[in-house]
């Protein structure tokens, strides 16, 4: 009997007892259905948390500042300074060069007062980095764009700024469009203050963790434009200076693996660093845990669903015993019986599949958006479920198939050792 | 056909239940016998072993050049397939599959192209009367039509010998006729053997010859 004979006699099979097909089908599309959903959740919500500990962008920057770091530095995440340490282009290099280290991506900020246009003055900091490579950076756009890498004129305001003006960081798009005049200030020895100022737009509002203050997001060249103006004076405690040429950098691990080792590297070449490794590793650990219990759940909906399968193919067993006779009768083998049986629980494991597959797709959108609803209302950014991967449910699919293969293989093994004496004296 | 010695117990120990005794039984090519006797002579067994739908556990029966106690697995389904084809009182036809599909599995079982069991259904279809309702299911034929679809089945596979185990058990006396004249036509058309198992005289008497088992044993020589 060829698979297409299998196919056509499983299929007329199971057609004969619609109701029982579709009950075991809509069994397995219950089970593999909650299945698809709760992987493709929990897959949105690691993502999801682990990108939010990443500060919007990759898990694996280190942040480096201009000072040494305290005995302890790799037990935490956070900076822990011993006393400053300028950080110049030659140590960027042997970062750059230490084992594990992807890229380096140099950080400067500059002190600048701002006028706004309704009056007032605010002492500032510019964060100045390379906004070419702004997607690997902490930095979270909320509204509107980055200034572009080599603009003089644009600006992204950050949070910060955002409170300290409007006092609602819920909004963040309202400050597009605006213009401030943003002054580099210079200390003279005689204590007068000399500025240089440039107009800016403000283009879009992030949320920034490259620098620990900063008010206004800006291309390299502008932050350093600032800090040379302003290094020509003597500074003072409003306008401190410093001797570092660089304020830090974010600096790109290979792997979440590597992180560790590259801090250690970093440290050993004298410099503080933070990274959310601790805090990625707890919550990673928390939702290992959440996996496996919601895996279970699932696991155990689906399991339940096939041996409704396998019930499903020992009461066609039991129905069939005759027919299943007359088959060897006239010549079948065991195989020929096997495949027939076994064609019949794969079909209704691929039917049951990809009605769970579509069930959880749609399932994990619908709680996509109560969710992001929430999120959104809370200013917490949103769960991206729109970008569903189509691995989960295709795999959700074939393991269903193949699951109730295996569940329906001890009823069809059954089915084929009937004996061919069933055709004449068994009903 | 030749048996020789065949004894047949079902059970074991106090349970055991002997149905056939030492039977001994010969058909030659092309012949037509009949095996008679009342409920539980061992007729249905006897034809069951030699049919190879059991295995003889005494006694040797050898079919068309097959010796059936050597016989195991795949090469007793080859011979199921190849060498006999049987008729049984309750039809067996498969109740999803139209009349065509059940004489084209027959041959699908066999191997044969989806072309060739095509047409050759269609021809034992047509040879048997039932050519234009070949689309139809079993539950759509009557018990007559369905017992020459059976027929039809039987010969798929162009066998030596064919089994038919109380063809018109379930027959009305019109159709009983029909299928007796039909068995009786195709076997001489296709130089098949016949063994019918019955304990209806009038289908026997059609026989060339006609034994009787009673107790699991010939009654007569």
């Amino acid at each position: 009997m060829t698979w297409t004979d299998a196919f056509r006699l499983a299929l007329r099979d199971s057609l004969r007892r619609r109701v029982r097909t579709g009950l075991t089908t809509l069994g397995v599309a219950l089970g593999s259905g909650l299945l698809v959903a709760l992987a493709l959740i929990t897959s949105a919500a690691d993502a999801k948390v682990v990108d939010h500990l990443g500060q919007g962008g990759p898990i694996t920057v280190v942040r480096v500042t201009d000072a040494r770091p305290r005995l302890g530095q790799l037990d935490s995440d956070a900076f822990q300074v011993a006393g400053p340490h300028d950080l110049t282009d030659a140590d960027l290099a042997a970062i750059r060069r230490a084992p594990h280290v992807a890229r380096v991506i140099p950080v400067m900020t500059a002190p600048v007062v701002e006028l706004p246009a309704q009056g007032g003055a605010f002492t500032d900091v510019l964060v100045g980095t390379d906004l070419a490579q702004a997607r690997l950076l902490p930095i979270t756009l909320l509204a509107g764009r980055l200034p572009a890498a080599t603009s003089a004129t644009e600006v992204a305001a950050t949070t910060d700024f955002l409170e300290k003006t409007r006092g609602d960081a819920a909004r963040p798009q309202t400050l597009l469009g605006d213009l401030v005049l943003i002054s580099s200030p210079r200390v003279e020895p005689g204590g007068q203050v000399l500025t240089r100022s440039f107009r800016a737009v403000i283009v879009g509002v992030v949320s920034q963790e490259v620098a620990d203050d900063g008010d206004f997001v800006v291309p390299l060249r502008q932050a350093a434009g600032a800090r040379q103006w302003a290094a020509a004076g003597i500074g003072s405690s409003r306008f401190p200076q410093t001797s570092s040429p660089y304020s830090g950098a974010a600096v790109l691990a290979s792997s979440l693996a590597e992180v560790h080792d590259v801090r250690a590297e970093i440290s050993v070449l004298g410099f503080a660093t933070s990274a959310p490794e601790h805090l990625v590793a707890s919550v990673q650990q928390y939702l290992g845990i959440v996996n496996i219990v919601l895996g279970s759940i699932g696991s155990v909906a689906l399991a339940v669903a096939l041996l409704s399968v396998a019930n499903a193919l020992l009461a066609a067993l039991h129905e069939r015993r005759r027919e299943i006779g007359v088959v060897k009768a006239i010549g079948g083998r065991d195989r020929d019986v096997l495949r027939w049986f076994l064609v019949e629980a794969l079909g209704v494991g691929l039917a049951g599949g990809a009605a769970g597959a579509v069930a959880g797709v749609v399932i994990a959108e619908l709680v996509g958006l109560a969710v992001n609803r929430y999120l959104v209302a809370h200013g917490l950014g949103s769960l991206d479920l729109i970008g569903i991967p189509v691995l989960i449910p295709l795999l959700g699919w074939l393991g269903t198939g193949m699951l109730a293969v295996a569940a329906g293989s001890l009823p069809s093994l059954h089915a084929a050792r009937l004996p061919a004496r069933a055709a004449v004296v068994e009903t | 056909m030749v048996l020789r010695g065949v004894s047949h117990r079902y059970g074991a120990g106090r349970a055991a239940v002997t149905v056939l005794t030492g039977l001994d039984l010969d058909l030659p090519a092309g012949g037509y016998l009949a095996l008679m006797g009342p409920s539980g002579a061992g007729k249905s067994t006897a034809l069951a072993l030699i049919g190879g739908l059991e295995r003889p556990q005494q006694g040797t029966v050898v079919v068309g050049g097959y010796d059936l106690t050597r016989l195991t697995g795949d090469a007793l389904a080859t011979y199921r397939r190849r060498t006999v084809g049987f008729v049984f009182q309750h039809f067996g036809l498969l109740g999803t599959l139209t009349a065509h599909e059940n004489v084209a599995l027959a041959m699908a079982l066999d191997g044969l192209g989806a072309a060739e069991r095509r047409a050759r259904a269609q021809d034992l279809l047509d040879a048997v009367g039932l050519g234009p309702r070949a689309q139809h299911f079993p539950a759509a034929l009557s018990g007559g039509e369905r017992q020459r679809v059976a027929i039809a089945r039987a010969l798929a596979n162009r066998p030596r010998l064919i089994l038919a185990d109380e063809p018109t058990g379930n027959l009305d006396a019109g159709a009983t006729g029909v299928v007796l004249d039909l068995l009786a036509s195709l076997r001489t058309e296709h130089g098949c053997g016949l063994l019918v198992v019955t304990h209806n005289p009038l289908v026997a008497r059609r026989a060339d010859t006609v034994r009787e088992l009673v107790n699991g044993r010939l009654s007569s020589p």
